[in-house]
């Protein structure tokens, strides 16, 4: 099949909703209010034949009313009458367009997909959908997510693009986005993939300069040989993670009813990924695990971490959670860096790894330890563990962490676990960029899959 | 799906350099004496009714001397007679060494793929195997090898690993090349100190 130019859908300079409403109980009244709200600097028009005027936008009674070239044609409208205003959308020469309309394939109805996919073929308009949520480019605020921006918080930009089949698994994960500290750069929630499909949508975004890591959560791939084919060389090109639904028979079974797709046996999914040098996640939190460490840190030049903590039993259980990895290990400190810490740090302070900082640890030691140790050739990545719990843990030990990662060209992640407290300041180091876990187990297996993934890339 | 033939499938391995364990149909004691020379043998019956040969008492260990393959001859085919049509092939015995088994089959989405684990009982208790598309490069084999659990077990010295390595895309080649192959099991394949023996092979078409 063809290359499908997905570039009009996610950046478009004209947008047709078809099916808008002035019902702010319609899908089409919210996608109209988003774009309206998300500050879209592109056109829009609005398509619904009842109407004259919607938000103050002009409504046409067709998209082939609209004199200008469409780039995107959103579809809201009940399913039987999508494969009319798709066919009005060929006749209009609209470049792309996204159906959100559920009613097809998922609920048995086949026949009407199919006849939607005769109608994109025959006019050859790549058509995502149906049956989804659509996508999201913070970059071009086009937006075609019918989730009110008061439910669904929007992630800041940045360079992940995170792709799901499935519509809830993609809105709970954005949300959840938005709480991390890192940005997005498209998101995409493709559904009944009738027309373009994962192929296309990794073709896309493997060429997609804005997007440095891509998350995928898969039910099923329709065409096996060539997803393949396209994820051999888009892993030696980017970080990919994947969450492959459908492990076992009964989540087999429920992924058929739900997307209609054909899951295939999961261990030859995870055999394509492996191969091409995916990382695969467990759980929906691996992969925002993945993601983070990923779309922030650079490739480590070895496996040796050095762990810094404030807290004696936690740097214990991350250098347990480091001997365990698989290739991981922790790194001896140069005689260098000892000599070093011995001037600066208080007695109590061992100058080993893990280094325990012990529990009155300000950002003065911290700032000591991590100038000392960063340097070090023997040390290849850094844990740096801060619980904000301990008198000596404050606003100025963040401001130190963020200060030297801005300067580190080694990995640098920390872990910090807690409420409130806690949590301002995760989201402080987060937004500058330093990724922060709430355990040492989520640390460790990020870095893990770091180094595999550069290790991937030099064997391959 | 159908089976292969014992002797044409070990010819088919022969043509992409996989070597299996010397074998011949044998029709009487006298000709299984005859191939037996002065190795020791195995016997077993084949036949598309019996998939389970050990478990059916179809096989007969590590057999020496004119008697003794006489006297499983003849235990043999009075067992199979309920399993006709069949065969009774005559085996050189393996030597000892690790047993891993080697699969093959054709996946819906992806194609050809390929499997490895350890043999006997651990690929189905322990679910310890390893899985690649087809065609497989040598870092796709290595990794085969490392990502099981037992890989250490598997390569407990360096020389088998290669020699594991070469024969794993020796196996993918074959698979890619015959599209007619639906399935393929070599079960046991046993890895030596100097080589490798196919024992078994099973090709559904």
């Amino acid at each position: 099949m063809a290359k499908m130019d997905l570039e009009p859908m996610m950046k478009p300079k004209s947008v047709a909703i078809i099916g808008a409403s002035r019902d702010p109980d319609k899908v089409g009244h919210v996608i109209l209010q988003n774009y309206v709200n998300a500050g879209y600097q592109g056109k829009i028009f609005v398509v619904n034949k009842n109407a004259d005027s919607i938000m103050g936008f002009k409504s046409y009674a067709s998209i082939l009313d609209i004199k200008e070239k469409v780039d995107l044609a959103v579809i809201a409208i009940p399913a039987p009458f999508v494969p009319e205003a798709l066919e009005e959308c060929g006749k209009a020469k609209a470049r792309t367009a996204l159906v959100i309309s559920g009613g097809f394939a998922e609920v048995g109805n086949k026949e009407l997909q199919e006849q939607l996919v005769a109608v994109a073929k025959k006019y050859g308009i790549p058509t995502m959908g149906p049956n989804c949520l659509g996508i999201m480019d913070p970059r071009s605020r086009s937006d075609t997510l019918f989730l009110p921006t008061y439910k669904l918080a929007r992630p800041q930009i940045g360079g992940v693009s995170f792709v799901s089949q499935s519509g809830a698994v993609g809105s709970a994960i954005l949300d959840m986005i938005s709480a991390e500290g890192f940005g997005l750069s498209k998101f995409i929630s493709y559904g009944n993939a009738a027309h373009i499909d994962e192929v296309d949508i990794l073709e896309y975004l493997m060429g997609d300069d804005s997007t440095k890591v891509i998350v995928m959560y898969l039910e099923g791939i329709k065409r096996g040989r060539e997803f393949f084919r396209i994820a051999k060389d888009a892993g030696k090109k980017k970080p990919i993670i994947v969450l492959k639904a459908g492990r076992t028979n009964a989540g087999m079974q429920a992924a058929h009813s739900h997307t209609a797709s054909l899951a295939g046996s999961y261990e030859t999914n995870i055999a394509a990924f492996l191969q091409s040098g995916f990382t695969v996640a467990d759980d929906l939190n691996d992969l925002l695990y993945y993601a983070k460490v990923f779309e922030s840190e650079p490739e480590p030049k070895g496996n040796r971490i050095a762990v810094i903590t404030n807290g004696g039993g936690i740097g214990v259980i991350t250098t347990d959670e480091i001997a365990a990895s698989g290739n991981l290990k922790m790194a001896e400190f140069s005689k260098q860096t000892v000599d070093a810490l011995k001037k600066t740090m208080p007695v109590l302070v061992n100058a080993r790894n893990p280094l325990d900082l012990a529990g009155d640890a300000d950002g003065k030691r911290y700032e000591d330890a991590i100038s000392a140790v960063m340097q070090d050739p023997n040390v290849d990545m850094m844990v740096v563990v801060t619980l904000f719990q301990t008198p000596g843990a404050d606003s100025s030990v963040a401001s130190k962490l963020i200060h030297y990662k801005e300067r580190s060209d080694k990995p640098m992640i920390g872990i910090a676990m807690g409420s409130e407290y806690t949590q301002i300041h995760k989201l402080m180091m987060e937004s500058s960029g330093f990724p922060v876990y709430d355990s040492p187990a989520a640390a460790v297996k990020s870095l893990s899959a770091l180094l595999k993934y550069k290790e991937y890339k030099q064997s391959h | 799906m159908q089976l292969m033939d014992y002797v044409e499938a070990s010819s088919m391995l022969d043509k992409y350099g996989i070597r299996s364990i010397e074998s011949r149909y044998v029709s009487s004691a006298e000709q299984a004496v005859k191939f037996a020379g002065s190795s020791p043998i195995v016997m077993k019956v084949l036949s598309g009714k019996a998939l389970h040969k050990s478990r059916s008492g179809l096989v007969k260990l590590d057999l020496r001397g004119k008697e003794e393959i006489g006297r499983a001859f003849a235990e043999l085919e009075k067992k199979a007679k309920s399993l006709s049509p069949y065969k009774i092939i005559a085996q050189k015995m393996a030597g000892k060494g690790i047993e891993v088994i080697i699969g093959g089959k054709t996946d819906e989405q992806f194609g050809k793929t390929i499997l490895l684990g350890l043999g006997g009982i651990y690929v189905e208790v322990f679910k310890d195997f390893s899985l690649r598309i087809c065609p497989i490069r040598q870092i796709d084999a290595k990794e085969m090898i490392s990502q099981l659990k037992s890989g250490d077990v598997i390569t407990y010295n360096g020389k088998n690993a290669k020699m594991l390595e070469e024969l794993l895309m020796k196996v993918s080649k074959l698979l890619s090349a015959n599209d007619r192959i639906a399935e393929l099991d070599l079960n046991p394949v046993i890895l030596r100190e100097d080589g490798y023996d196919v024992v078994d092979i099973r090709i559904l078409k």
